[in-house]
C-alpha cells in the first residue's frame, strides 16, 4: 500500500445520471465514495435530447435512488407520443403512445443542467455521509496505474487519487474508457450526432399550443425527406417553460452527405408542420450538440478492466432503435448495478471481482439484451448492406410497394406500436428516409401552415453560448490538417460550416512558394465538446481542464 | 396442454411455478394478456415476461453462478415475514433492517433462493444474518468481517481498552485498513481519555518538553502580552514597480466596509490603517485614504526599493508594536494610537505578500489564514476545550475575524478563526487575501485621514541579501491605451503577408497606433513571411479571449464581426470597417463602413493620409452619427 496518494474506496468520474446513480448506490452500501465532475456545476457539460425513462423491467429507476426526482428535477411527463412521416409538405402522423408506454413506468422530459445539478446536490449529501463527497471543476485525465494495474485516477487539478473501484461515468467521449483500451474513436458508423435547440415558451403558451395540462407533455418525432438523404430524424419535447427541438443523425451519413447539422436542425425548425407550435415569437435559449453511441454496435459486453467499471454513454449504453431513444435510464441501471457488484465483491472479500460481477448483472438484469437486441443482429446482417437497401428501396418506391403501403393504411399504428418490430429495423436509408417518405406521399395530408420561424445564425448561436476559454491551452490538436484527413469536420462539426470563419473548423487556402493548397484550420474556442471531430478528423482530442470550455445553462 | 392457464387463479408465487410448465410463447402471450385484463399485477407481469424471455431468444452466454455456502440455512423453517419477490433490492435494504429475528431472515433467504434468487438480494440477506449472529456473541468483534462503517458502530459498544486493543491487533494482522485502525484508536483514546483529561497546569512548552529544541523560546516578550489591548484593522498596501497594486485597493475597500460594520456592532471607534513600506511610497498615502484608510503609516528608505523579507518584516512588526507593551527593544510611545498591537491585519496573497504575512505573523506570535477570499467579523461560540479552558463548556469569543478560504479547488470553503487560548493570546488576527476577491472601491477624494511617518534605524544586517540583478517579465504586447488600432481579420486570406504589410503601413501613418488581429488570424493556417509574422501572434488578439481595447479610432479590415471579436472593441470611439460583404455583421456596430476589398481600400487610405488629403480630425472626432453614413456614400469619400 502506498501512502503517497489520497485513497478512497470508490472514485466516480462524472456526475451525470450514471455517475450519480453509482455514487448514490455506493453511498447506500456505506462505501466511501468521491465523485469528480469536470464542469463548473454538474450538468454544465451535459446535453440530452431530453426524455428519461423509468422502465418497468429495469433493476433500478432514477426515482428509486432519488425519491423526489420527478418533482424536483424533471420537466413534464410524456403523456402523448406521435411520429410524423414527412414528404414535402405532406405529413402522415402515427400515434405511437402505445409503443412509448410499453415497459414504461413513467417518462419525463428533462433539461440536463437542472437535472444533473439537482442530482449532484443529493449525491454530495449522500457521499459525505460515508466519508466522500462531490468535487466540481476537476477533470480526470487518465488512469493511475501501478505495475500495469489500474489503481486510481490522475487529474489536471489535484494529485492522483487511489481507489479500489473506479467508475468511469465520463460520458460519450470517455477518456478513461479509451485509456483502458475499451473504446476508440475510429468509426463514424458507430455514432449518432444530435443537435438541439431549447426554445423559450411560457407554460401557458405550451399548454395552449400543445393542448396539454400542467402535468402533461407531448413528444413528437419526425422522419422522412426533411433532411434530404441524411439518415436520422427529429424530435420535439415539451418542457415546463420551453420546448426541446433537435435532430439526430448517423454520423457516417452526415459525413457522406457533407451535411451541416445546424442547417438540418433549421430545416426542421422552419418546416410548416412545426408552425402550429412555434409562433413568430421564436426565441432560442440555447444551441447544443452531442455525440450518441449506437449501443447495437458499441455497447461494451464486458465494460470493465481491473478496478475500472464503465457505465452509461462511456460504455456505449445508449439504446437508439427505431424511434425510441433510451440512454439515461440504462446509465442509471448500470451505475447502480456497478455499485451493487462492488458491494457484493467487497462483502465476499474479493474486490477484484466487481467488474466481472457488474457485467454479469447487466446480462442477468436484461440491460444488455436491450442494448444489443439479438433480433437486430439477425436482421442487420442482411439489412444494412447497400445492395439490399437499394433493392428494398426500389420495391418500396415502385407501384407495387406503394400499393402495399396504401394497403397498410390503418395498420400503421399497430406496426409502429410493436416493440419487437422496431427493435428489428435496420439502420438504413429505407427505415429513416424511404419508408417514411412513401408513407407520407401515399397516405399523408398536406400541411397548410406557413412557418415564420427565423432560427439564429450559427454565429449568433455560438455567441449566445457561455465559454470559459482556457487561453493558450487548446484541448484539441489537429494532427493532420489536410482536407483529406480532417476536412469532414468542417461540415460535420456542429459549430463549424463551409464558408463560415467563426467556428472551430474551416478550410483555408495557403500559398507557399507559389503553390496553393487547401488546408483545415482549427480554433477550439467555440467548441461544444461533442467529440464529432475526434471521430471524423485526425485529432488529438481531450476534454478541457476542469471548469474550462463551454458551459451549458439548459443542457 | 389442457385448459389455458388463468393467472387470476394464482398468487404470484404460485403463478411463477405454474409458468414453468408452459412451454410455448403463444400461450404465455395469452396468459400475459389475461393478467393484463384481470389483476394486472406488476410482479405477475414481470414473472410472465421473465418466462417469455427464457423461452425467447436464447442468451448466448450462460450466466455462471457463484457457488456459495448457502446450504447451511436451507433447513431453516418458519414463515418469512414478507415475500422478498415483491420488492426490488433498493426497497429490501431498509425493510431488512427492521427484521431482528435470524430465523425469519433465514426463511426470507429461503424464499428468495427458491423464488427469484437474485444474487444481490441473497447477499443482502446473508449479510444481515451475519451481522445479527455476530452481535449475539457478546463483545466479540471480528474486524475482518466488518466494513469500516460497521466496525465504527461495533466498537462504540466496547468500553474495555484491552478488548479494543485486541481488535486493533486483529485488524492489523488482518486487512490492516488505515481508516479502520483510526476508528479503533480514537475509541481507545476516548475510552481511556476520561482519566487523562484532568486539567493540567499551564506549563510552558520549554519545561514540559525539555528534550526538544525550542526555536521560538525567545518570543517571550510576545507571549507576555497578557490581557493585551488591540485595535484597528491594518492593511499592508503592496506596491510594485512604484505603483500601488489593485489588491491593495481592494483590501482597503473591504477593510473600510468591515470596520464601519464593526464600529456599529460594537459601538467602537476603530480605524483602517494602511501600511506602506518602500522607497518613495508616501505619494500613495492620498490614494490609500481615498480608498478607505483612516491612517496611513509609511516607512521610506531607498534601500527598501525592492521587497526584502527580513527588512520589511522588521519594519512591519516594529510598526505593529509601536507604542504598545514596552518590551525589550520595542518602540516607544506613539501619539496616534493607544493599543498594544493591531486587532486585525490583512496582506495581499501575492508572492511578496505571502512571504511577508507568514514572517510577520510568526514574529508577532499569532496565526495566519492564507489565501482567503472572504472576510467578515462576528462573535463565535466555541466549545473546544483548548480554547475555552474548560471541557464541556461554551465560550463566546467577540469580534472574531472570520476568514474564508477555498479548499480543494474551491469546492469547499473553510472558515478560519484565530482565537486566544486561556493562557496565550493570538493577535493580530491575520489573513492574506487572494487578489480579485473583493471589489475595487471607488476612490473618494473627499475622505480625510492622518498620515504618520514611521522611523526606526534600519539595521544593515537586514539587508544582507543583496539584489544584484532583476528582470521584469515581458508583459507581451499591450494594445490598450493607444490612439489608433489597426485590426486585421481573415479578409487578408488572398495574400496574408501583403495584408499585414498594409496594416503596418497604415499604423505608421499615426503617431500612436498598434496592430491587432482577430482570433481567426491567430488560429489560421496562413504562412506569413518573417517580417510580419510577429504581428499575427496570440498576444495581439483582440476580443473575448484576447485584449479589450477602446482607442479613439479602430480600423477593422477584413473582419466579419463575430460577437467574440465585438466585445473586444465596440467601446472604441470611432470604428471604421472595411469589408467586401455589405451584410457583414461588423456593419451593425461600425461608425463608417467601406464596402470594398482591403487590398484596394487600404493603399488608397494610406495614400490619402500621407498626402494629407484625408482630414483625420474629421474621422477621429467621432462626431458623425453612424445612421447618417451609408456604405456607398462613405465608400465614395475614399474612391
Amino acid at each position: 500500500m502506498s501512502d503517497e496518494h489520497e485513497h478512497y474506496e470508490a472514485v466516480v468520474v462524472g456526475a451525470g445520471p450514471g455517475g450519480a446513480a453509482a455514487a448514490a448506490a455506493l453511498a447506500n452500501y456505506g462505501v466511501e465514495t468521491l465523485v469528480l465532475e469536470r464542469g463548473v456545476d454538474a450538468g454544465s457539460k451535459n446535453v440530452s435530447g431530453g426524455l428519461i425513462y423509468a422502465e418497468e423491467s429495469a433493476p433500478y429507476t432514477i426515482d428509486d435512488l432519488f425519491p423526489d426526482f420527478r418533482e424536483e428535477a424533471s420537466e413534464r411527463p410524456v403523456t402523448e407520443y406521435y411520429l410524423h412521416n414527412v414528404a414535402g409538405d405532406k405529413v402522415k402522423t402515427v400515434d405511437i403512445t402505445d409503443l412509448h408506454e410499453h415497459d414504461t413506468e413513467w417518462s419525463d422530459s428533462v433539461l440536463r443542467r437542472r437535472m444533473d445539478s439537482w442530482l449532484a446536490e443529493r449525491v454530495h449529501e449522500m457521499t459525505r455521509e460515508t466519508g466522500g463527497g462531490l468535487l466540481t471543476d476537476v477533470r480526470v485525465n487518465g488512469l493511475l496505474r501501478e505495475g500495469g494495474e489500474i489503481v486510481g485516477v490522475t487529474c489536471d487539478e489535484v494529485d492522483p487519487i487511489r481507489a479500489d473501484l473506479v467508475v468511469a461515468a465520463d460520458g460519450v467521449n470517455s477518456e478513461l474508457a479509451r485509456d483502458a483500451g475499451l473504446m476508440d474513436w475510429e468509426d463514424p458508423e458507430e455514432w449518432f450526432q444530435g443537435v438541439k435547440a431549447v426554445v423559450d415558451m411560457p407554460p401557458e403558451v405550451v399548454a395552449d399550443r400543445f393542448d396539454v395540462g400542467e402535468d402533461e407533455g407531448v413528444a413528437h418525432l419526425f422522419s422522412g425527406d426533411l433532411f434530404e438523404d441524411v439518415r436520422g430524424g427529429g424530435f420535439l419535447y415539451t418542457n415546463e417553460d420551453s420546448v426541446s427541438i433537435g435532430t439526430v443523425f448517423h454520423l457516417n451519413s452526415l459525413v457522406a452527405e457533407r451535411a451541416e447539422p445546424h442547417e438540418l436542425l433549421d430545416a426542421l425548425l422552419t418546416h410548416p408542420l412545426l408552425a402550429q407550435w412555434l409562433g413568430d415569437d421564436y426565441e432560442e435559449r440555447e444551441y447544443s450538440a452531442k455525440l450518441v453511441p449506437d449501443s447495437k454496435k458499441v455497447a461494451l459486453k464486458e465494460p470493465h478492466e481491473g478496478r475500472l467499471v464503465v457505465v452509461g454513454d462511456a460504455a456505449g449504453q445508449m439504446q437508439a432503435q427505431g424511434p425510441i431513444i433510451k440512454g439515461m435510464n440504462h446509465a442509471v441501471s448500470a451505475g447502480a448495478l456497478a455499485a451493487e457488484a462492488f458491494a457484493e465483491a467487497k462483502s465476499r472479500d474479493d474486490p477484484s471481482s466487481a467488474g466481472r460481477r457488474y457485467a454479469k448483472k447487466l446480462r442477468s438484469e436484461g440491460v444488455m439484451k436491450k442494448l444489443r437486441p439479438p433480433q437486430y443482429r439477425a436482421v442487420s446482417a442482411l439489412g444494412e448492406r447497400d445492395a439490399v437497401t437499394n433493392v428494398v428501396d426500389g420495391v418500396l418506391t415502385s407501384g407495387v410497394g406503394r400499393t402495399a403501403i396504401k394497403a397498410l393504411s390503418g395498420q400503421l399504428d399497430r406496426l409502429f406500436g410493436s416493440p419487437f418490430l422496431t427493435s428489428m429495423v435496420p439502420d438504413t436509408r429505407t427505415s429513416y428516409v424511404t419508408l417514411p417518405t412513401i408513407i407520407a406521399e401515399e397516405l399523408g395530408t398536406p400541411v397548410r401552415e406557413e412557418s415564420t420561424v427565423e432560427p439564429p445564425t450559427l454565429a449568433d448561436r455560438i455567441g449566445d453560448l457561455t465559454y470559459d476559454t482556457d487561453i493558450g491551452n487548446p484541448h484539441i490538436r489537429l494532427v493532420d490538417n489536410s482536407v483529406d484527413a480532417s476536412g469532414a469536420a468542417v461540415s460535420a462539426c456542429p459549430v463549424s460550416a463551409q464558408d463560415f470563419g467563426g467556428g472551430c473548423y474551416r478550410e483555408e487556402t495557403v500559398t507557399s512558394n507559389g503553390d496553393e493548397e487547401r488546408v483545415v484550420s482549427l480554433d477550439t474556442q467555440p467548441c461544444v465538446e461533442c467529440g464529432t471531430c475526434a471521430v471524423v478528423a485526425d485529432t488529438e482530442w481531450e476534454h478541457p481542464r476542469g471548469g474550462k470550455g463551454v458551459e451549458f445553462r439548459e443542457g | 396442454m389442457g385448459d389455458p392457464l388463468d393467472p387470476s387463479d394464482y398468487t404470484v408465487d404460485e403463478l411463477r411455478e405454474e409458468l414453468e410448465t408452459v412451454e410455448t410463447a403463444d400461450e404465455l402471450e395469452s396468459v400475459l394478456e389475461a393478467e393484463r385484463t384481470s389483476k394486472n399485477r406488476k410482479t405477475a407481469l414481470e414473472a410472465i415476461r421473465n418466462r417469455l424471455d427464457d423461452l425467447g431468444v436464447p442468451e448466448a452466454e450462460a450466466i455462471e453462478e457463484d457457488t456459495d455456502t448457502e446450504g447451511e440455512y436451507l433447513e431453516a423453517g418458519g414463515e418469512p415475514p414478507f415475500d422478498p419477490a415483491e420488492f426490488d433490492i433498493a426497497e429490501l435494504g431498509p425493510k431488512l433492517k427492521d427484521v431482528e429475528d435470524i430465523d425469519a431472515l433465514r426463511a426470507l433467504l429461503d424464499a428468495e433462493e427458491s423464488g427469484e434468487n437474485r444474487d444481490s438480494v441473497v447477499t443482502l440477506v446473508e449479510s444481515r444474518i451475519d451481522k445479527l449472529s455476530e452481535s449475539e456473541v457478546e463483545g466479540e468483534v471480528d474486524p475482518t468481517e466488518l466494513s469500516v462503517a460497521e466496525l465504527g458502530n461495533a466498537v462504540q459498544n466496547v468500553d474495555e481498552v484491552e478488548t479494543l486493543e485486541a481488535i486493533l491487533d486483529a485488524e492489523e494482522s488482518g486487512e490492516n485498513r488505515e481508516t479502520a485502525k483510526n476508528l479503533i484508536q480514537s475509541r481507545i483514546e476516548s475510552v481511556s481519555g476520561g482519566e487523562r483529561e484532568e486539567a493540567e497546569a499551564a506549563v510552558p512548552p520549554e519545561e514540559k518538553h525539555p528534550d526538544l529544541d525550542h526555536p521560538t523560546a525567545d518570543k517571550r516578550h510576545v507571549r507576555a502580552l497578557e490581557d493585551g489591548t488591540y485595535g484597528d484593522m491594518w492593511v499592508y498596501c503592496e506596491t510594485q514597480a512604484g505603483a500601488l497594486i489593485d489588491v491593495s485597493r481592494e483590501m482597503l475597500g473591504k477593510a473600510r466596509e468591515l470596520i464601519d460594520g464593526y464600529n456599529d456592532d460594537y459601538d467602537a471607534d476603530e480605524r483602517v490603517v494602511a501600511v506602506l513600506v518602500g522607497d518613495d511610497v508616501e505619494k500613495h498615502a492620498e490614494e490609500c485614504i481615498a480608498c478607505g484608510a483612516d491612517v496611513v503609516v509609511y516607512h521610506e528608505d531607498d534601500r527598501l526599493d525592492r521587497f526584502q523579507h527580513k527588512a520589511y518584516t522588521e519594519i512591519f512588526c516594529d510598526m505593529a508594536r509601536w507604542g504598545g507593551d514596552p518590551g525589550e527593544g520595542n518602540p516607544g510611545e506613539a501619539d496616534w494610537r493607544d493599543y498594544d498591537e493591531p486587532r486585525y491585519v490583512v496582506f495581499p496573497a501575492t508572492n511578496n505578500g505571502r512571504d511577508l504575512s507568514a514572517q510577520v505573523q510568526a514574529e508577532l506570535d499569532s496565526g495566519l489564514a492564507s489565501d482567503c477570499s472572504g472576510l467578515f467579523i462576528e462573535d463565535a461560540v466555541i466549545s473546544n476545550p483548548v480554547k475555552t479552558g474548560q471541557p464541556g463548556t461554551n465560550k463566546t469569543f467577540e469580534r472574531v475575524l472570520h476568514m474564508k478560504r477555498p479548499d480543494f479547488s474551491g469546492f469547499e470553503y473553510s472558515t478560519i478563526l484565530c482565537l486566544d487560548n486561556p493562557n496565550r493570546e493570538f493577535h493580530p488576527q491575520g489573513a492574506s487575501v487572494i487578489p480579485g476577491s473583493f471589489e475595487l472601491p471607488d476612490p473618494d477624494p473627499d475622505l480625510e485621514g492622518e498620515v504618520v511617518e514611521h522611523d526606526v534605524a534600519l539595521d544593515d544586517d537586514w539587508f544582507r541579501v543583496e539584489v544584484t540583478e532583476f528582470d521584469q517579465l515581458e508583459a507581451g504586447v499591450d494594445l490598450t491605451g493607444h490612439d489608433v488600432i489597426v485590426a486585421m481579420g481573415r479578409g487578408i486570406g488572398a495574400d496574408p503577408t501583403r495584408g499585414m504589410e498594409l496594416a503596418v503601413d497604415l499604423a505608421d501613418c499615426f503617431e500612436d497606433a498598434e496592430i491587432g488581429v482577430t482570433r481567426g488570424i491567430v488560429t489560421g493556417s496562413y504562412n506569413f513571411e518573417g517580417h510580419v509574422e510577429q504581428y499575427t501572434q496570440e498576444e495581439r488578439q483582440i476580443g473575448e479571449t484576447g485584449q479589450v481595447v477602446e482607442p479613439d479610432l479602430y480600423v477593422a479590415a477584413g473582419i466579419s464581426g463575430a460577437v467574440q471579436h465585438k466585445v473586444g472593441m465596440d467601446e472604441s470611439d470611432t470604428i471604421v470597417a472595411i469589408n467586401t460583404d455589405p451584410e457583414a455583421r461588423i456593419r451593425d456596430f461600425s461608425d463608417y463602413f467601406i464596402e470594398g476589398d482591403l487590398f484596394e481600400v487600404l493603399p488608397r487610405l494610406i495614400d490619402a493620409i500621407e498626402t494629407g488629403e484625408l482630414d483625420l480630425g474629421a474621422v477621429t472626432d467621432g462626431g458623425r452619427d453612424a445612421s447618417e453614413t451609408t456604405a456607398s456614400d462613405e465608400g465614395d469619400t475614399h474612391e
